[in-house]
């Protein structure tokens, strides 16, 4: 009896705490938590009379249809293909910056690299896609170089062949300033008597950037890397969706393209759209828990608990 | 830390070896590569269709024109876009500024019953979640479709913001409230005259964030608004570069009435006011966004 005195008692000691945390639990539960309920319709047959709640349950069978699509798998294996490679090069570029970055000697020249490398990461992929599509157009600069030196011209965006490593120049371009900005970040937060001691001892600046920048941004690498990892599954649908083209649709379908194109775009059948919704979820969940404990395994720092 | 940089670099003074230079060369290309599209995209918004189509244009016209942005705006499209984002950025950025700080400063409170399964059950929607079309579904099914409410509400929380800002409110010393009491300040004078006041470098921080992602936002919108009325900027400009491209190479012959409308110039200045705002705010404003990601850092 007490015991739920007590708890009255703290909870209504606490009413200021509970009146704040409302409205974003409020929202948490309609817009984070209501949508997982919908998540049930991936068991269910979709009737559009009877709404989500009352369609009947028909357990695996939508997910028989989705892996006996061939269009599906092939966007899975597309998917995984095609951020591996992302994570390659959009993982390392940032590190590389942001230890040239912090090795120059003039401050003014660090700050006005920082300004201008890390300006595209606050463009839409809308904004940044239609600029690389200008740039990289029959009459844009590159091509134009290209028929000075070569004497021919690349249809770049439109090549099946050059498509998927222009996915990855183009995520280079928006996003590295920003995340070097995290390590330089991380960097300025190196104890300085560390280079101190190096430098009595006669260490080299490369062998600095080695034995003491790059082992103490360690965590933060680790960190980065996590969540590059848990995305694997869902990175990169607004990067390919606004570059990609009727041209190189064959290579470009990642899975949340053919989610899309199988809901918005021909007649839509909500349960299979579902089914395949949870299967990504499923997957994205299980890369990034996997992810974190291997950061863990390795001694580095975990993202959860 | 900064001082003892500066010395280290006054030592090294008379070092400033060729490893220095081939640095700062790198990195002015790798600034111009930066730089270079976006100048592009300025010269072929100037540029008439006539002189595009003879020629590349580099860096600058032979013949300035302004008679793409006299069609853009003609056309207006792009006006009701800057309606429709202007629209949502004035309701919906309160709006995700209410909710993130007031429930980053209730989870910053230490000792309340439900602490804990709060912050799992927050925690839990950033390692999983259904995706677009259970949302779409709900938006559905909560009336909202066509309505900028769907785009609005849809996006009321980023949880990696409200982290954030709760492990800023958390780094305030608790005693500062406890004196506070002890003085007879109730618990929500203590909120709006102590916290917040000491909190505005993180809410600046988190308000031009969210001010970005709510001009930047087109997907919501594409899926949840059909009415060509209430499209945001975003989504105009996709439908003006991006669509038409792709209606031009799939009809390879390109010999589509539409297509000519937009001239290669009009979709560069298309591109340009979109961004414009952010581009002008950006150099005055990239310390605070810095700073969001200093702060950041602190906890992880």
């Amino acid at each position: 009896m007490s015991r739920i005195q007590n708890l009255a008692r703290e909870i209504w000691k606490n009413r200021m705490v509970y009146t704040l945390l409302l409205p974003g639990l409020i929202w948490y539960i309609i817009f984070a938590y209501g949508p997982m309920g919908g998540l049930t319709l991936a068991f269910k047959t979709y009737k559009a009379s009877k709404g989500i709640w009352g369609s009947p349950w028909c357990g695996f069978q939508n997910y028989v249809y989705v892996f006996r699509d061939p269009a599906f798998l092939a966007s899975v294996w597309k998917t995984l293909y095609i951020n591996i490679g992302r994570v390659l090069a959009g993982f390392c570029a940032p590190i590389i910056l942001a230890l040239m970055i912090n090795e120059i000697p003039f401050n003014r020249y660090k700050k006005i690299i920082q300004t201008v490398a890390t300006f595209p990461q606050f463009l839409s992929w809308v904004v940044v896609s239609s600029i690389m599509i200008n740039f990289f157009s029959y009459n844009g600069p590159v091509n134009f170089i290209l028929s000075l030196l070569a004497n021919k011209t690349v249809n770049f965006l439109g090549n099946e062949k050059i498509f998927i490593p222009m996915l990855y120049v183009t995520e280079i371009w928006k996003t590295t300033g920003w995340y070097a900005i995290i390590y330089l970040a991380a960097i300025a937060g190196i104890n300085p008597e560390q280079y101190e001691a190096a430098r009595i001892d006669g260490v080299t600046r490369i062998q600095n950037i080695f034995y003491i920048t790059l082992p103490n941004i360690m965590p933060t690498i680790s960190i980065m890397l996590i969540l590059t990892i848990g995305n694997l599954m869902s990175a990169g649908f607004d990067q390919v969706f606004n570059l990609s083209n009727a041209a190189v649709r064959d290579v470009s379908e990642i899975l949340d393209m053919y989610i899309y194109r199988i809901t918005f775009q021909s007649a839509p059948d909500f349960s299979f759209s579902t089914a395949v919704s949870l299967f990504r979820a499923v997957i994205n969940m299980v890369l990034l828990l996997m992810a974190d404990r291997i950061a863990k395994l390795l001694g580095g720092e975990g993202l959860i608990g | 830390m900064f001082s003892f940089r500066k010395k280290y670099n006054k030592v090294n003074l008379l070092k400033y070896s060729r490893f220095d230079i081939v640095l700062c060369v790198i990195l002015a290309i790798v600034m111009l590569s930066i730089i270079i599209p976006f100048i592009n995209v300025i010269a072929v918004s100037f540029t008439s269709q006539q002189e595009y189509l003879q020629s590349s244009v580099l860096i600058f016209p032979k013949k300035p024109t302004l008679r793409n942005y006299y069609d853009l705006f003609k056309d207006g499209r792009i006006l009701i876009g800057y309606r429709t984002t202007i629209i949502i950025l004035l309701i919906g950025l309160p709006l995700n500024l209410i909710l993130t700080t007031s429930f980053a400063y209730g989870l910053s409170r230490k000792g309340f019953p439900g602490r804990k399964l709060i912050f799992y059950l927050v925690l839990f929607t950033m390692i999983f979640n259904g995706g677009v079309i259970p949302m779409y579904m709900l938006i559905k099914e909560l009336k909202l479709t066509n309505t900028i409410w769907s785009v609005i509400l849809a996006y009321g929380i980023n949880t990696f913001y409200m982290i954030i800002m709760r492990n800023y409110f958390s780094t305030l010393p608790e005693s500062l409230i406890e004196s506070a009491k002890l003085d007879g300040a109730g618990e929500w004078k203590i909120l709006f005259s102590i916290i917040l006041p000491l909190s505005m470098p993180i809410i600046a921080t988190i308000t031009l964030f969210y001010s970005v992602d709510r001009w930047n936002e087109w997907y919501y919108s594409m899926i949840f608004i059909r009415n060509a009325n209430l499209q945001p900027l975003q989504l105009i400009l996709r439908n003006i570069v991006i669509d038409s491209q792709v209606r031009a190479q799939a009809a390879s012959s390109g010999a589509i009435l539409e297509e000519y409308k937009f001239t290669n110039g009009l979709k560069m200045c298309a591109v340009i006011v979109t961004m414009l705002p952010v581009m002008c705010i950006f150099p005055f404003l990239q310390k605070y966004f810095v700073k969001g990601v200093l702060i950041g850092a602190i906890k992880s």
